[in-house]
């Protein structure tokens, strides 16, 4: 297709779809409006299961099996990089080289590192008390262990980043979740039901499985963003390209 | 036993887990026959839960009160479930036959494969038996993700990253556009369930934009998995790079996959008096499925690369799956899923024949190999028998779901006979040329389909391979099962009068209620269903000794439409956006 008559189909198309969705959201219930058939119901089956956060009721409780979904899609996508960005037969690997850092970002990284690393794994311990959770949190931890990297060096953190371990975590993670489930239907009960005594309301050991299955997650999230980003830096600092694919296809 | 429906997803979770868990400590031996484990477990649950009729689990526990409920339903019907088995027998096939496939798994990850494709058994089952639509978005990223990841597996070339990257874009613009779909019904129904939302809408019918553009969008994301014109691009560029194990999922079952996400939505939720009239769905499905069977023919027969082609064969084969879903009937739609069955057998096994090809002569080009499988007589029979499968021949399961699926309009048996003539034509012609040798070496200046690819396996193979072989044949028996067991096909027409049955399924899922499924006419061979298919394998046959002898015009009449399938993936992205326009306005054509 030449350009002209891309751009053209192009605008047809997106002149078409934006015609739909105007006429569409014309009759979409107006903002503001008392009905929320779905939010009320969930409130309630979040206080009656005694779980603060109803977010975090939603997502691992009322609708958990969404969850195994969607963790298993960030599993996948984890493993899908490892296997895509693998050495390949015409690549080398170098040491990479250390780059001068200046003492106030160095600085900065070591008082921010811990401080990080802390409110990630308290977001995570609190998904279902406040907004937050395995997710979040995880994310969080994963980002305070590359702190090392921007403050100091790559082997710095290299050193605390054993990628096997992070390896075993992403796949534990993603197994308790599954296993958590099973759990249900050992007692005798539904898949992923929530067996275990509700708690007090608002305190750490509410919400019978929640806390836990949130701690699964909060495994999984942490342990996959540092494998994926390793596998990212490891490309970006330690592989040099054959005259393979990747270079052609870049 | 209902309750163990979710484990269909479950179990093929864990597995992966296992193995990427215990991947770096596992040998390869052990990790492959781990990951042939847990799928054949799966198909194992799943084929027994078929066995006992429709299963309905609200996960967690969340039984609807009052006809609502905050949680997930998993629906096991029948036709979710003989998919669910469908999809886990294949990866069993798979797994088997790509036992020792790949020259070297990643260092480190024995088990990143079949990890890797237990991942992507457990999205496809996932996808079958979910009643949610939110949760059908859900599995339906997951099928995605781990389709990018297996198309690319081979990242050494520069292609397979090609054709990754443009399933990606294309895929995920699809899978967007149905979660704003989504977004709208839950908007106007406060219900993200099939049969919730369904009935919200029948309670208060309003034929208004909101449902029209909700159809509309959730449909895109499901008709690009099934690879209907405009949304087809994808897919031929996709298989051409994959291993071919790969293919035979991809093929076999993953674009079913998406047809089946059409049809279950339009039946479950917009089929009833609030939805979506039948009318209109109908011209929908007819004008995409007639277009689709006919570019993915001619587009074909022009392929020399033999995965091209025969992804092609299945983009052309997914059109008559959607002509088969316009009439809308039980009948029809019982048409469809046989052709499903059989087309998954036949389309896998010619995969895995190809394989067989690639792995011996390091090409799969069909000049290039022109005479040189002269001494693989097996794999020459194998591959003229899924020829002939995929032309319909009887009692293959394909010559009887087209045989009910096409009895509905005078004309339609022309479109039928025509497709599966020239995809199975084009086959037979690839045949003669490889294992027979007939004919002069064809002309090698074409440059756009060229098929020279590296061989994916260990080192070329001196022998034949036995499992590889012995997993066409057996695929292939299969595929021939489907259309000579009555059994099965009664089955079959019982599960497609539940399917399409809109306010059965609510009261099923909703109200508990399990009947015996409504009786009907048992769907087996007629004369003029077998005397088609007959007709059909003659004139594939007439044509492949037509191309061999030269005898036929050069494809001069189609270079507009291969020029359309540039490769460019921003010119795929644009024809998605165009088929959005073009579903909107099939679905508002104002009639007569």
């Amino acid at each position: 297709m030449s350009r002209r008559v891309r751009m053209g189909v192009l605008a047809a198309g997106l002149l078409a779809t934006a015609a739909l969705f105007v006429t569409a959201f014309l009759d979409m219930p107006h903002f503001g409006g008392a009905w929320h058939p779905y939010g009320d119901r969930a409130v309630q089956a979040s206080v009656n299961r005694r779980t603060a956060n109803t977010v975090s009721a939603v997502n691992f409780d009322q609708r958990g099996f969404d969850t195994l979904g969607e963790e298993s899609i960030l599993f996948a996508s984890v493993l899908g990089t490892v296997v895509l960005l693998r050495q390949a037969r015409d690549e080398r690997t170098r040491a990479p080289r250390p780059g001068p850092v200046p003492a106030a970002l160095r600085r900065y990284g070591l008082v921010a590192l811990p401080a990080t690393l802390l409110i990630g794994l308290y977001v995570i311990a609190h998904g279902q008390l406040s907004p937050g959770g395995g997710f979040q949190g995880g994310v969080v931890v994963a980002t305070a262990l590359h702190l090392l990297y921007i403050a100091v060096d790559y082997p710095a953190l290299e050193r605390i980043r054993p990628l096997g371990l992070y390896e075993v975590g992403d796949a534990v993670g993603e197994a308790a979740y599954v296993v958590l489930g099973v759990a249900g239907l050992l007692a005798g009960s539904a898949y992923l039901a929530n067996v275990l005594p509700f708690g007090t309301f608002n305190t750490l050991s509410s919400g019978g499985t929640v806390p836990l299955l949130n701690a699964a997650v909060g495994l999984e999230v942490a342990s996959a963003v540092v494998v994926l980003l390793a596998r990212f830096l490891v490309q970006a600092l330690e592989i040099e390209g054959g005259d393979g694919g990747k270079e052609q296809a870049a | 036993m209902d309750r163990f429906l979710p484990l269909v997803v479950a179990v093929p979770l864990l597995g992966a887990a296992l193995l990427v868990g215990a991947g770096r400590r596992m040998p390869r031996i052990v990790a492959e026959s781990v990951g042939c484990l847990c799928a054949a477990c799966t198909a194992g649950l799943a084929l027994v839960l078929l066995a006992r009729g429709t299963a309905v689990s609200w996960v967690g526990g969340w039984e609807p009160y009052h006809g609502h409920s905050v949680g997930i339903v998993l629906v096991g019907d029948r036709v979710g479930l003989g998919l669910a088995a469908l999809t886990s027998l294949l990866v069993t096939a798979v797994l088997v036959y790509s036992w020792h496939y790949f020259d070297e798994p990643p260092r480190g990850h024995a088990g990143a494969y079949p990890a890797l494709v237990l991942l992507f058994q457990a999205g496809m089952c996932g996808f079958a038996v979910t009643g949610d639509l939110f949760d059908a978005f859900v599995f339906f990223e997951l099928m995605g993700v781990v389709g990018y990841a297996l198309t690319g597996y081979r990242v050494e070339e520069a292609r397979p990253v090609q054709g990754a990257l443009a399933f990606g874009f294309v895929n995920s613009l699809g899978g967007y556009a149905s979660l704003l779909g989504v977004g709208l019904l839950y908007a106007r129904t406060g219900e993200l369930g099939m049969a919730q939302v369904g009935r919200q809408l029948d309670a208060a019918p309003r034929r208004d934009a909101l449902v029209v553009a909700a159809f509309v969008l959730v449909l895109t994301g499901f008709l690009v998995k099934a690879a209907a014109v405009p949304f087809h691009f994808w897919l031929p560029d996709a298989h051409a790079v994959a291993p071919t194990p790969v293919c035979m999922l991809l093929s076999g079952v993953m674009v079913e996959l998406g047809v089946y996400g059409a049809a279950r939505v339009h039946f479950t939720v917009f089929a009833g008096p609030g939805g979506v009239p039948a009318e209109d769905v109908r011209r929908l499905f007819l004008v995409l499925g007639v277009a689709t069977a006919l570019v993915g023919a001619a587009m074909c027969w022009q392929q020399r690369h033999v995965k091209r082609l025969l992804a092609f064969s299945t983009v052309s084969h997914t059109g008559l799956f959607l002509v088969g879903l316009a009439a809308g009937t039980a009948e029809s739609v019982s048409g469809v899923c046989l052709y499903v069955l059989g087309h998954a057998g036949a389309k896998a096994a010619l995969f895995a024949s190809t394989g067989v090809l690639l792995d011996r002569h390091g090409s799969v080009d069909e000049c290039e190999l022109h005479g040189r499988g002269r001494d693989m007589r097996g794999v020459g029979v194998l591959f003229a028998v899924g020829a002939f499968a995929l032309a319909g021949l009887p009692p293959f399961g394909t010559a009887l779901g087209k045989a009910l699926a096409e009895e509905h309009s005078p004309w339609l048996p022309v479109v039928f006979v025509l497709v599966s003539a020239v995809t199975g034509g084009a086959v037979l012609r690839v045949t003669a040329h490889v294992f027979l040798g007939a004919g002069q070496a064809p002309r090698t200046t074409q440059p756009e389909t060229r098929g020279d690819e590296e061989p994916e396996t260990e080192e070329p193979a001196w022998r034949l391979p036995r499992p590889m072989i012995a997993v066409a044949g057996l695929l292939l028996a299969g595929a021939l099962a489907v259309g000579a067991v009555p059994a099965l096909a009664e089955e079959v027409g019982a599960a497609a009068r539940a399917f399409t049955d809109h306010a059965g399924y609510a009261a099923v899922v909703l109200d508990g209620r399990r009947g015996a499924a409504p009786p009907g006419p048992a769907a087996w061979w007629t004369p003029t269903g077998a005397g088609l298919g007959l007709l059909s394998a003659a004139l594939a046959t007439g044509l492949a000794a037509l191309a061999v002898r030269r005898a036929l015009p050069t494809g001069r009449w189609s270079a507009p439409l291969r020029r359309l399938h540039s490769g460019h993936v921003g010119d795929y992205v644009v024809w998605t956006a165009a088929g959005i326009g073009l579903l909107s306005a099939l679905v508002l054509w104002p009639v007569g």
